[in-house]
C-alpha cells in the first residue's frame, strides 16, 4: 500500500491541471449547457492527444495500462473541473468492454477510433422500473436468428447516449441464463433515441430497440461471463464517478473557503464567524472521509464481485452523504448567491446530486450493505 | 499511489494473532471481555505490559533504540487491531503513547534512563495533569505554578480530570514557570511523584459509577528540578508534539472496530417480539451506515499513518480523526444499548468481575450501558468536538 503518487500519476495530474484549469469549471459548464452534445469536441480531441482516452486500456490493446488508482486520480480532476465529457462511458466502461469481449479485428478498429477521439461509446443497461443494481435485463431481449440476433426492448437513462456512435447493450438472451452484451451501431435500423439533459448538464437518452438485426459478431459476451463482465464494467464506472464526486467536493471546499474569506457582513469576513467555521469544518470532515472511501473502493476493485459490491455500497453511503452535506452547506455559506447560475457552487450541487442518484443511491446501497453484513 | 494490500501483511497478521493467543492469559482476556469498567484494571494493565515487554513488544511504535519494533505504520495498525480484537487489556496510554515519546525526544539522559524502562515494562501507571478547573478547552490559560527555589520546583495549584490518578504512581504535569511572558511561553512539562507531600488526590464519582477521573491538589509540592523535561517554557510545545505524535490514537479505530463486532454479536442474539435485531431493516440500515463510516475512518487513519501528501496541513487530517472517531464511539455504544432494548436499563456496578451470566442475562449485557454512559466524554476530552472544528476551520480554510 503506497499513498505517494508515481511519476506517471504526477504527469497525469499535471496535464489535467493544465488542460482543465485553463477554462476552469463553471465557464466551460455554462458554455456546454447549450451545445449540441453537452461537451466540447475540441477539448475531447485534447483528451485523446494526452492519451487519457486509452489510459484504462491494456497495452496489447494500444492502451497505457492505467491502474484503477490512475483512472481515479484523473477522474478526481475531471470532477473538480465539472467536466461533462463522456469520459467514463467511453474510456472507462465502453472501451474496457470492447477490449475484454470484442473480436480482435473489431477491437482493433473500434479502439483505434476511441484512441483518436473520433468514437464515443455508451453502455445501455438501465431499465425503467427495474432493480438498479441488478445485472439481469428483463425489458430488453434478444433471440438468435440465422447467424445473427434480433434485439428488442427499451433502455432508459442511457448516460452519454446522445453523442455516442456505438452502444453496448445488455439483454436477456432467449432460452439462456446470464446476460448478453451486444455492440450496436446507433445508425442501425430500428433504433430510436429520445435525448434529454440531466440535472448536471450531461446528456442521456431513452433508447428503443425494435427488432434490431445484429450480425453474429455483435455479441461480445454472453451467459454468466456476460453478467460478470457487465458487473465489472458497472463497478469500474462507479469507482470513476465516485472519484469525480470527490473532486467536486474538494472543489467546493476551495470555493467556499475563498468565498467566506472575501464576503463581508457586519464589517467583517463571514469566515470569522464561528457558525460559518463549524459548517466549513463539517464539510472538510465529510470530504476527507469521502476520499478515504474512494481509496477503499479502489483497493477492492480487483476483488470478486461480492467483495466489490460490499466495498462499493459502503463507499456509496459515505460518498453519497458527504456529497450532499458538502454541496448543501456550500450553498448555505454562499447565501443567495449560492442559488445563482453565476456561482460554481450551484453547479457542483447539481453534479453531486446527479452522481449520487445515478451511481450511488444511498438507500439502495444501505440496504445492500446491511444485508451483506448479516448474510449467512 | 497503489492501494492494493501487501500480501506480506496478512502473514504478519497471522503471526501477530498467534503471538497474542500464545501469551495472553485466558483469565485476563475473560476479564477484559466481560468487564463493566471502562478500562482494564490497573493490575491487568501492568501485568500485560510486563508480558509484552518480555517479548520486546510493549512499545512497538517507539524508535528501535528505545525498545520499538521498527514496524511500518501498517504493521503497527495490524498489531493494535489484533490486540483489541483479542480482548487484550489496553495500554497505559499515558506512559506508552504520551509521556514516552516526549521523554525520548526531549528528555535528559537521566530522565530517559529513569523512566523509559519502567514505562516499557509497566512498572506502574501514569497520570496526565493538563486540565484545570478554569482551563479546559482554553488550556493555555492554566495557572498551576512551579517556582524554582534552589534545585527544586515548588508547585501550587489544582488539576482536574486527571485520569487514573488514584492508581498512578507518577504524573506528568503542565505547570506555569513564568508568568511574565505570553501564556503559551510560560508553561513547562514537569514529572511529579504522586506520593510527594502536598499532593492530594480526590476521585470524582462519575455518570457510570466509576471514579476514574480525579482532582489533584498541589500545595507547596517540592519537585527535584531535574524532573522538568527539556527546557523551561517549552511545555506547550512538548504538549503539542505529544498530541501530534499520536495523531491517530484519538480515532479509537481499534476500539471502535472491536465494539462494532460486539454490537453485531448482540444483534445476532437479541430478539424483539420474536424478530432478531439482525433481521430488522431499521437495524440493518444502522449497521450498514456505521460499517461504512468505520471503513472511512480506518482509511483516514491509514492515510495519516502513511503521511499522505494532501493540499492541507497534516494536523487538519488529525482533527478529522478525533471528530469522527469520537462520534463513532458514541454511535457504536448507543447501537449496542439500543439493540439490548430494556435490558440496557439494568445497572451493573463497575467492577472487573461481572456477575455470572444467565440465559436471561447473557455475558454481553453487563458493561454496555455503563461504558456507553462514560463514552459521552469522547467528544469532550482531548479538545472538545467544537474546539476541533475551530482548529479545522483555521487549518483548512484559514478562517
Amino acid at each position: 500500500m503506497d499513498f505517494a503518487k508515481s511519476d506517471i500519476q504526477l504527469m497525469l495530474l499535471d496535464s489535467a491541471e493544465r488542460l482543465l484549469g485553463e477554462r476552469a469549471g463553471v465557464e466551460y459548464w455554462r458554455e456546454q449547457k447549450h451545445s449540441a452534445d453537452g461537451f466540447d469536441r475540441a477539448r475531447w480531441a485534447q483528451f485523446a492527444e494526452l492519451g487519457w482516452l486509452v489510459l484504462p486500456l491494456p497495452e496489447e490493446a494500444g492502451g497505457l495500462a492505467g491502474t484503477m488508482e490512475d483512472i481515479a486520480l484523473l477522474n478526481i480532476e475531471l470532477g473538480r473541473a465539472l467536466a461533462t465529457e463522456p469520459y467514463v462511458s467511453t474510456a472507462v466502461v465502453g472501451a474496457h468492454l470492447i477490449a475484454r469481449g470484442a473480436s480482435e479485428s473489431q477491437a482493433a478498429d473500434l479502439l483505434s477510433r476511441v484512441a483518436d477521439g473520433s468514437l464515443t461509446l455508451a453502455l445501455a443497461h438501465r431499465e425503467g422500473g427495474g432493480d438498479s443494481l441488478s445485472l439481469t435485463p428483463v425489458a430488453t431481449r434478444a433471440r438468435r436468428q440465422g447467424e445473427g440476433f434480433v434485439l428488442s426492448g427499451i433502455k432508459t437513462l442511457v448516460l452519454d447516449a446522445p453523442s455516442a456512435e456505438t452502444l453496448i447493450v445488455s439483454a436477456a438472451m432467449e432460452g439462456e441464463d446470464g446476460t448478453a452484451l451486444f455492440l450496436v451501431d446507433c445508425a442501425t435500423d430500428g433504433i430510436q433515441r429520445e435525448c434529454y439533459a440531466l440535472v448536471d448538464g450531461t446528456r442521456a437518452a431513452d433508447t428503443v430497440f425494435q427488432d434490431v438485426m445484429l450480425p453474429a459478431d455483435a455479441l461480445i459476451a454472453g451467459g454468466n461471463a456476460g453478467a460478470a463482465l457487465l458487473s465489472e464494467a458497472l463497478d469500474r464506472a462507479t469507482v470513476a464517478m465516485f472519484a469525480q464526486a470527490v473532486g467536486s467536493m474538494e472543489a467546493c471546499l476551495r470555493i467556499c473557503g475563498d468565498y467566506t474569506r472575501e464576503r463581508k457582513q457586519f464589517g467583517t469576513a463571514i469566515g470569522s464567524f464561528q457558525a460559518i467555521q463549524h459548517i466549513l469544518a463539517d464539510m472538510f470532515v465529510a470530504a476527507n472521509q469521502a476520499r478515504s472511501m474512494l481509496y477503499h473502493a479502489i483497493s477492492h476493485s480487483q476483488d470478486e464481485a461480492d467483495g466489490r459490491a460490499a466495498a462499493l455500497s459502503a463507499a456509496a453511503i459515505v460518498i453519497g452523504e458527504a456529497g450532499q452535506l458538502v454541496a448543501r452547506n456550500g450553498i448555505q455559506v454562499h447565501g443567495g448567491y449560492g442559488l445563482t447560475d453565476e456561482y460554481a457552487i450551484s453547479h457542483h450541487y447539481r453534479r453531486l446530486m446527479s452522481i449520487e442518484k445515478l451511481h450511488g443511491d444511498i438507500l439502495r446501497h444501505t440496504r445492500r450493505l446491511g444485508d451483506h453484513i448479516f448474510a449467512a | 499511489m497503489d492501494l492494493r494490500t501487501d500480501p506480506e501483511l496478512e502473514t504478519f497478521r497471522a503471526e501477530i494473532r498467534a503471538f497474542i493467543a500464545d501469551i495472553l492469559p485466558p483469565e485476563m482476556q475473560h476479564r477484559q471481555r466481560t468487564k463493566v469498567l471502562n478500562n482494564a484494571t490497573p493490575a491487568d494493565m501492568c501485568a500485560w505490559m510486563r508480558i509484552l515487554n518480555d517479548h520486546g513488544r510493549s512499545v512497538p511504535h517507539w524508535p528501535v533504540e528505545f525498545g520499538g519494533c521498527g514496524w511500518t505504520p501498517q504493521q503497527l495498525f495490524i498489531f493494535n487491531e489484533e490486540l483489541y480484537a483479542a480482548d487484550a487489556p489496553e495500554f497505559d496510554w499515558g506512559g506508552t503513547h504520551m509521556l514516552g515519546p516526549v521523554l525520548y525526544s526531549f528528555g535528559s539522559n537521566y530522565l530517559r534512563d529513569k523512566f523509559l524502562p519502567d514505562i516499557r515494562r509497566g512498572a506502574y501507571l501514569w497520570a496526565q495533569g493538563f486540565s484545570e478547573p478554569g482551563s479546559g478547552s482554553d488550556l493555555a490559560s492554566l495557572r498551576t505554578s512551579a517556582e524554582l527555589q534552589g534545585d527544586k520546583y515548588v508547585v501550587n495549584g489544582q488539576k482536574i480530570w486527571t485520569s487514573g490518578a488514584a492508581h498512578a504512581e507518577w504524573g506528568f504535569f503542565l505547570v506555569r514557570t513564568d508568568k511574565t511572558v505570553k501564556p503559551q511561553r510560560g508553561i513547562s512539562f514537569l514529572i511529579i511523584k504522586l506520593d510527594t507531600p502536598g499532593v492530594t488526590i480526590r476521585q470524582i464519582p462519575q455518570i457510570n459509577g466509576e471514579a476514574h477521573l480525579c482532582e489533584v491538589f498541589l500545595e507547596n509540592v517540592e519537585v527535584p528540578a531535574d524532573q522538568l523535561i527539556g527546557e523551561p517554557g517549552m511545555g506547550w510545545t512538548y504538549a503539542k508534539f505529544l498530541l501530534e505524535h499520536e495523531r491517530t490514537t484519538s480515532s479509537f479505530i481499534y476500539w471502535n472496530k472491536r465494539e462494532f463486532a460486539r454490537a453485531k454479536e448482540i444483534a445476532l442474539r437479541e430478539n424483539v417480539d420474536g424478530v432478531r435485531i439482525a433481521d430488522m431493516p431499521e437495524y440493518r440500515a444502522r449497521f450498514a451506515k456505521i460499517e461504512a463510516d468505520l471503513l472511512a475512518l480506518e482509511w483516514s487513519v491509514l492515510r495519516v499513518l502513511a503521511k499522505e501528501e494532501t493540499a492541507y496541513p497534516e494536523a487538519a487530517a488529525a482533527s478529522v480523526l478525533k471528530i469522527r472517531g469520537s462520534e463513532l464511539q458514541q454511535d457504536i455504544t448507543m447501537l449496542q444499548v439500543d439493540a439490548l432494548g430494556a435490558k440496557a436499563a439494568r445497572y451493573y456496578e463497575p467492577t472487573a468481575n461481572a456477575p455470572q451470566p444467565s440465559a436471561l442475562w447473557p455475558d454481553y449485557v453487563a458493561g454496555r450501558t455503563t461504558i456507553a454512559l462514560i463514552t459521552r466524554a469522547a467528544t469532550i476530552y482531548g479538545g472538545t468536538k467544537q474546539v476541533q472544528k475551530n482548529i479545522l476551520a483555521k487549518l483548512a480554510f484559514g478562517a
